[in-house]
C-alpha cells in the first residue's frame, strides 16, 4: 500500500492508504466520490476520463486517469470537472467556465458522458494559448491537433470543434 | 441510514406485480455528500430564452459533473441505503464450442476470494429465471455447452472494492479460470429454430399502382414458413388458391422466374453482406442494488433506456422465487443514460444485477468495464442480402424486386424478430416497387446478442438498395439522378407491404435540390483538379437518399402537464433522455400552449401513469378486430400501457402526448382561469373565443382585456380548484385512436385514448372525492376509435427522408478514405428544437461512417464474444474521419399536410453509407459490396 495527499479543486485530500497499483480514476470514484470523471474504455483511448495536473512552473497538462497510476497525482493539484464552475457560499453553481459555457450554447454534447473529458482539454488548452497565442489560422489545426483524440459517440465533434474555435477566436490574448 | 417505511411517501406511485410492489423513485442524492450540490435556480432556468432554448434542460448537469446517470451512483450516494458497497462481478465463457466444466477457484489468492459466488445451481435452488423474454440459461450450467461466446457463467461478490480490483485484473483475461473439455461440439445455436422469419409480397393492379394490389400483404395478411430445423419450408405455389401463403408463393415464384427469363428487363443481381457492430455507447452498463431485508425491500439503480420492460419483468421474477418471499416492495431508479444506440433496450444486464443484490450482504454494484460490454452488450444484427432488381431497359422504370435476407441474431433472441422485419420492409428505400419478393429470417448464433441498435434493420437494407441503385445506373449508362427520378415514390404510391405512406411525399423535391449543389455540379471539374493536386489520392464523389421508417405500430406515448400554485409549469413523460434531447425538446414544445417553457422535466416516469388505470390484455400486433372492438368498449383498455423509449419516437410520438397535455391544460383550466379574473374585474367574458387569446413575453393576452401573469393564471387556476394537471396516453397503429371526453362540461374528440386530471388546492370536497388513490381523477372515456388491426399489416407508414452527398479523398498506398466534405438534405417537419436536429444529423452521418469505413466484429471466436475486445481494436470513428469542419444540411421546411415531427435519431445515419460506398467506386472504379470498406480492402482491390 502507498500513502496518497494529493489536492482537487483546490481542496486537499489525503493521506489514503493506496493499491499502489490502482489507476486514478478507480480513487476519484470510490475514495472521494467524484463521478465526474468518466469511465469509457479503460485503456486511455477515448479520453473521456481526462483531467488536468496544475504543474508547480505554472503550466497544466491532461491525464487519462483511466491508464494513469494513482500515485502520479501524489502532492500533485488536480482539477476535475467538478471544479470549474463558480460556486456560491452554500455550494450552489452560480456562473460556468468559459468552456463550459461555450459547450452548452453550442449544444456540444448530447448524452454528455464524453463532455467533463471534451471539457479539461479545452480548459487546458484556453490556458496554453493564453501564455502562448496562435495565429488565427492555426486554431482549427490546434483545435484537431487538442481534440482530436477525444471519443464522442453522439454528436459528430461539430459543435464541441465550433464551440472551441468560437471561443478561441474571442476570447482576448489567445490568438495573435 | 434512512428508514425505508418514512421516506416511502418520498417514491413515485406504485403497482402491485406478482406481489411486489414497484415503486418508481427519483433520483435523489445526498446533498451533503454529492460534491455537486446543485445548481442555482436562476442560472438553471436561463436554459429557456426568448422563445426558445439557450442551452439544453440537462445541460448544466452534465458539464459540471454532477451524478445524474446510473453509473454514477453508490451505495454512499442513495438515501436509505447503507453506506457500505459491495462489487460483483460476472464470469463469461470466450469459449461456445466446448463443455463448460466449472470455474478453478484455486487461482483466486485467498485473501481476495469472493465471498459469493453464484452459479447456476443457485439460481435453480432458489427458482430464478429470467423473464420469457430473454430465454433461459441466465447463467450455465457445468457440464453444457455455452450458448453463444459471452454465456455468463457465474457472479463472484466482494465486500472490498480492492479485493474485487484485484481478482477481477487476475481473472478477467485468464485462460484457465473457466475450465472447459478438450473435445469441439457443435454450437448450440445449430440445433435451434430461427428466431422469425417474414415474406412481404406484393403485386399491383393491372390498372397500376391506383387499382386495387392484386395481392399484398397489407390487403391480404401476412403468413408464415414452417419450420425444419433452420430451413424455411414455404406454403406451395398455387395460382387459385384461396389460402394467402400459397396464392403469395405462387405470384413470389412468378416474379423470380420474370427476373430470369424477361428480355426486356435489366436485372442486377447481387450480395451484400453487413457486419456485427458494437454501439459503443460510452457509458458501460451499470446497476447498483440493495436488497434491505428489514423492509423487505429491493432497491435498485438501473441503466436503460427501456425501464418500463424492467419494471414489468424484474416484479414477476422476483415473485417467483422462494429466496424472494420477503421482497415485498421494488423500488427502481432509473435516471440519465449515457448512451444507448439501441444497446439499453430491453437490455438483460440489470437482471444480472438483481440476482447479485439477492445474494449479496450489502448494496452491490455491477459495472461493465469496456472488454465487458463488448462481450456481453447488444450488437447491430448482421445481414447477408442477396437482391436482384429489375429495371425496364427502355423506360427505366423498376419492374421487380427480389430479396433473400439472413440475419444474424446472436446467442438470445431479443428485438430480432422486429429487426428482420423492419429491415425487410424497409429494403424498397424511397422507390416504387410494383412487384416485390421479400423474404427475411433471422438465425441464432454462437455471437454476442443482437439487438435494436440505431438503424434497426434498415441500415442494412436501405444502403443495399441505393448501392444497387449507383450500380444500376452505371451499368444501364444513365445519371444516377435521372434513375432515381423514374422510380421515386410519389403521393399515393404504395409500399411493398401494400399500404400507403403518410403525409406528403417529398422524394422529387430533395432530389432536385441535391442534383444542383455544387458537391455535384462541380465534381468532374473538382476530381481533375484534386486528383492533378494530390497525386497519390483518388477523388470520389457519390450520393444515398434513404426514407427511413419510424415508430413501432404499437407506440403508447404518456405525458403529464401541471402547475403549481407558485406557478411552476412541470412536464413529466414516460420516455428516457438518452441524449437526443428528449427533456429539452418536450420541455420547450409546451410553450406553444402554455406561454412559457417548463420548468421541471422528469423523464423515465413509468408508474406515474398507472393514475391514468389503464390496462392490457394482448398483443397489439396479432389481437383480432373483434377483439379490440370488444375490448375498446372498456374505457380503461387500451391496446398497449407503455412502450420502450428508443431515439426516433420523441418527436412524433411523444410530443403528441405532451402537447396535448399541454393543450388541455391551456383550454380547461388557464383559458377558465384568465376568464375569471377578467370576469372579476368587472368585463363580460361571454363573447371571448379562446382562439384569440395569445401569450406574449409569459402572459396571457386578448385584445380589451388587460395581461394577466401565467403565475396568476396558476393561483388563480388552484385557488378555484381547477383542472391543473392533464395526464395524456395515446396509442399509434400508423394512425392515432382519438376519443371522446367531457373533462369540463363540454365533449370534445382528442387523439388520445386517455385523459386524467387533478384539481387545484380549491377543489371541493365533492371533486376531492372523485380521485383516484394516485390524486387524479380519470375522465370516463364516452367512445374511441382504434386504428384497425388490419394496419399491422402496413408494417410502416411513417418515412423520414434523407439524402446525404459526400466528396472523399482515397489514398492509392493506404487505402485510407478521406471524408472531404458532406451535405445532407433532410425533411424534418416541424423542428422543435434546431439545434438537437444538426446534432442528429451530425452525429448519425458520423456513426454512418464508422459503419461504411471502420466498425467491424469478426463474426467468430476472435470477434467481441471473446472478451478481448476494445476500442483499441474497434475503430470508433474520431473528428478526423468525418469531415468535420465541413458537414452542412439543409432543413427541408415543414409544409401543410406532412407530419407535424418526424422522428429523424437513426435515417440520419443511413445514407452516408451507400454515398461512401459509391464515392469509393467513383474514385477508385472498384465496387464493394461488404461493410465495412477497410483501407485494407481497398488496397487489395487496387492490386488486382
Amino acid at each position: 500500500m502507498s500513502i496518497l495527499n494529493l489536492t482537487i479543486n483546490g481542496k486537499p485530500y489525503g493521506p489514503f492508504d493506496v493499491e499502489p497499483g490502482m489507476p486514478m480514476i478507480n480513487f476519484l470514484h470510490e475514495y472521494v466520490n467524484l463521478t465526474g470523471t468518466k469511465f469509457g474504455c479503460g485503456e486511455g483511448v477515448c479520453h473521456a476520463c481526462v483531467v488536468i495536473i496544475d504543474n508547480d512552473d505554472g503550466t497544466s497538462t491532461t491525464h487519462r486517469t483511466c491508464i494513469s497510476n494513482v500515485m502520479l497525482f501524489n502532492n500533485q493539484r488536480v482539477r476535475t470537472i467538478e471544479g470549474h464552475a463558480e460556486k456560491n457560499k452554500v455550494g450552489e453553481i452560480i456562473a460556468l467556465h468559459p468552456v463550459q459555457d461555450a459547450f452548452i450554447k453550442n449544444f456540444s454534447f448530447q448524452c454528455g458522458w464524453c463532455a467533463p473529458g471534451f471539457t479539461n482539454e479545452t480548459v487546458a488548452l484556453m490556458e496554453k494559448l493564453k501564455k502562448q497565442p496562435i495565429a488565427k489560422d492555426q486554431v482549427e489545426t490546434v483545435i484537431e491537433e487538442t481534440l482530436g483524440d477525444h471519443v464522442c459517440r453522439c454528436t459528430g465533434y461539430v459543435k464541441y470543434f465550433n464551440a472551441a474555435k468560437e471561443l478561441i477566436l474571442t476570447t482576448k490574448g489567445l490568438t495573435i | 441510514m434512512k428508514d425505508w417505511a418514512l421516506s416511502r411517501r418520498d417514491f413515485i406511485k406504485k403497482c402491485v406485480i406478482g406481489g411486489v410492489t414497484v415503486y418508481s423513485a427519483p433520483m435523489l442524492f445526498k446533498p451533503d455528500i454529492a460534491i455537486a450540490a446543485g445548481v442555482k435556480e436562476s442560472l438553471a432556468q436561463s436554459w429557456y430564452q426568448e422563445g426558445k432554448p439557450a442551452f439544453r434542460f440537462d445541460a448544466i448537469e452534465k458539464i459540471t459533473g454532477q451524478k445524474i446517470y446510473g453509473r454514477d451512483y453508490r451505495a454512499v450516494d442513495i438515501p436509505s441505503w447503507p453506506d457500505t458497497q459491495h462489487h460483483a462481478f460476472i464470469i463469461r465463457a470466450h469459449i461456445a464450442n466446448k463443455v463448460y466444466l466449472g470455474l478453478d477457484l484455486d487461482l483466486i489468492p485467498a485473501d481476495i476470494k469472493p465471498y459469493k459466488i453464484i452459479t447456476a445451481e443457485d439460481l435453480k435452488n432458489n427458482a430464478l429465471t429470467l423473464p420469457p423474454f430473454y430465454g433461459d440459461n441466465m447463467l450455465l450450467d457445468v457440464g453444457k455447452v455455452p450458448d453463444y461466446l459471452g454465456h455468463e457463467l457465474a457472479i463472484l461478490l466482494f465486500d472490498k472494492f480492492e479485493d474485487f480490483m484485484k481478482a477481477k485484473l487476475l481473472l478477467q483475461f485468464h485462460e484457465k479460470f473457466v475450465k472447459y473439455g478438450d473435445d469441439i461440439v457443435p454450437y448450440t445455436a445449430l440445433s435451434r429454430p430461427p428466431y422469425a422469419a417474414w415474406r412481404i409480397i406484393r403485386q399491383e393492379s393491372a390498372q397500376g399502382v391506383a387499382g386495387e394490389d392484386q395481392y399484398s400483404t397489407f390487403s391480404h395478411g401476412q403468413f408464415f414458413p414452417q419450420y425444419k430445423g433452420q430451413k424455411l419450408e414455404w406454403p406451395k405455389a398455387i395460382s387459385d388458391s384461396k389460402d394467402v401463403g400459397e396464392r403469395g408463393m405462387f405470384l413470389a415464384n412468378a416474379l423470380r422466374q420474370d427476373m430470369a427469363e424477361n428480355n426486356d428487363w435489366f436485372v442486377l443481381d447481387k450480395h451484400y453482406q453487413t457486419q456485427s457492430i458494437e454501439p459503443m455507447m460510452l457509458e458501460p452498463e451499470a446497476f447498483n442494488g440493495f436488497y434491505d431485508k428489514k423492509s423487505q425491500t429491493l432497491h435498485v439503480v438501473i441503466t436503460t433506456q427501456s425501464p418500463q420492460d424492467f419494471f414489468q419483468q424484474a416484479g414477476k421474477v422476483l415473485a417467483q422465487s422462494p429466496l424472494t418471499k420477503g421482497i415485498t416492495n421494488l423500488v427502481v431508479h432509473s435516471p440519465y443514460i449515457g448512451g444507448g444506440f439501441g444497446a439499453k433496450d430491453h437490455t438483460i444486464f440489470p437482471y444480472y444485477g438483481v440476482i447479485a443484490s439477492l445474494f449479496a450482504t450489502a448494496p452491490v454494484r455491477l459495472a461493465n468495464n469496456r472488454f465487458e460490454q463488448f462481450q456481453s452488450g447488444l450488437k447491430r444484427h448482421p445481414f447477408s442480402i442477396s437482391s436482384k432488381l429489375a429495371f425496364d431497359k427502355y423506360t427505366l422504370k423498376i419492374k421487380g424486386f427480389v430479396s433473400d435476407i439472413e440475419v444474424d441474431g446472436g446467442g438470445r433472441e431479443n428485438f430480432s424478430a422486429s429487426v428482420t422485419s423492419v429491415g425487410a420492409s424497409a429494403s424498397q428505400g424511397i422507390y416504387y416497387i410494383p412487384r416485390n419478393d421479400i423474404q427475411a429470417w433471422c438465425l441464432p448464433s454462437h455471437l454476442p446478442t443482437a439487438g435494436s441498435m440505431r438503424g434497426y434493420g434498415s441500415l442494412q437494407t436501405m444502403a443495399a438498395m441505393e448501392m444497387m441503385m449507383n450500380e444500376a445506373a452505371d451499368a444501364l449508362d444513365v445519371d444516377p439522378f435521372k434513375l432515381r427520378r423514374a422510380n421515386a415514390m410519389v403521393d399515393g404510391d404504395k409500399n411493398t407491404q401494400g399500404a400507403t405512406p403518410l403525409g406528403k411525399i417529398r422524394y422529387l423535391e430533395m432530389l432536385d435540390l441535391a442534383e444542383k449543389h455544387p458537391i455535384w455540379q462541380q465534381r468532374h471539374a473538382n476530381k481533375v483538379k484534386f486528383d492533378k493536386a494530390n497525386p497519390d489520392k483518388s477523388f470520389g464523389v457519390g450520393f444515398g437518399f434513404v426514407s427511413k421508417d419510424y415508430g413501432t405500430g404499437a407506440n403508447a406515448p404518456s405525458a403529464y402537464a401541471g402547475v403549481t400554485p407558485e406557478g411552476k409549469l412541470i412536464v413529466k413523460i414516460f420516455s428516457v433522455e438518452m441524449g437526443t434531447g428528449t427533456d429539452t425538446s418536450q420541455a420547450s414544445l409546451v410553450a406553444d400552449y402554455l406561454g412559457k417553457a417548463a420548468d421541471s422535466v422528469e423523464i423515465a416516469q413509468i408508474k406515474l401513469f398507472e393514475a391514468l388505470e389503464l390496462y392490457e390484455d394482448d398483443n397489439p400486433y396479432i389481437m383480432s378486430q373483434e377483439h379490440q372492438d370488444k375490448m375498446a368498449k372498456d374505457p380503461r383498455w387500451t391496446p398497449v400501457v407503455v412502450s420502450a423509449s428508443s431515439a426516433s419516437q420523441s418527436a412524433f410520438f411523444q410530443s403528441h402526448a405532451t402537447k396535448h397535455a399541454a393543450k388541455i391544460l391551456f383550454e380547461e383550466s388557464l383559458f377558465p382561469a384568465a376568464k375569471a379574473i377578467w370576469q372579476e374585474a368587472g368585463t363580460s367574458t361571454e363573447t371571448i373565443l379562446i382562439e384569440h387569446a395569445q401569450w406574449q413575453n409569459g402572459q396571457l393576452t386578448l385584445a380589451g382585456f388587460a395581461p394577466i401573469d401565467f403565475s396568476l393564471l396558476c393561483k388563480k387556476a388552484h385557488s378555484l380548484g381547477l383542472v391543473t394537471g392533464v395526464m395524456t396516453h395515446a396509442f399509434n397503429r400508423w394512425e392515432w385512436a382519438d376519443g371522446d371526453f367531457k373533462i369540463n362540461t363540454q365533449l370534445k374528440n382528442y387523439p388520445l385514448d386517455a385523459i386524467a386530471v387533478e384539481y387545484g388546492i380549491g377543489a371541493s370536497k365533492a371533486t376531492k372525492a372523485t380521485l383516484n388513490k394516485q390524486g387524479f381523477k380519470v375522465i370516463p372515456r364516452q367512445s374511441v376509435r382504434y386504428p384497425k388491426v388490419q394496419l399491422n399489416s402496413a408494417m410502416v407508414r411513417y418515412y423520414t427522408p434523407c439524402l446525404t452527398m459526400v466528396e472523399i479523398a482515397v489514398h492509392k498506398v493506404s487505402g485510407v478514405v478521406d471524408i472531404l466534405q458532406s451535405h445532407t438534405w433532410i425533411e424534418p417537419g416541424k423542428v422543435h428544437v434546431k439545434q438537437l436536429v444538426e446534432g442528429q444529423i451530425e452525429g448519425g452521418l458520423t456513426m454512418g461512417v464508422g459503419h461504411v469505413l471502420h466498425e467491424y466484429l469478426p463474426a467468430d471466436e476472435t470477434g467481441a464474444g471473446n472478451g478481448e475486445w476494445n476500442i483499441d481494436r474497434y475503430k470508433v470513428p474520431f473528428a478526423k474521419d468525418n469531415g468535420v469542419w465541413n458537414i452542412n444540411y439543409t432543413m427541408l421546411p415543414a409544409i401543410a399536410g406532412s407530419d407535424e415531427s418526424k422522428g429523424l435519431a437513426e435515417v440520419v445515419m443511413i445514407p452516408i453509407v451507400p454515398a461512401v460506398v459509391e464515392a469509393i467506386y467513383q474514385a477508385t472504379k472498384k465496387r464493394f459490396y461488404h461493410l465495412p470498406i477497410t483501407p485494407k480492402d481497398i488496397i487489395e482491390a487496387l492490386k488486382k
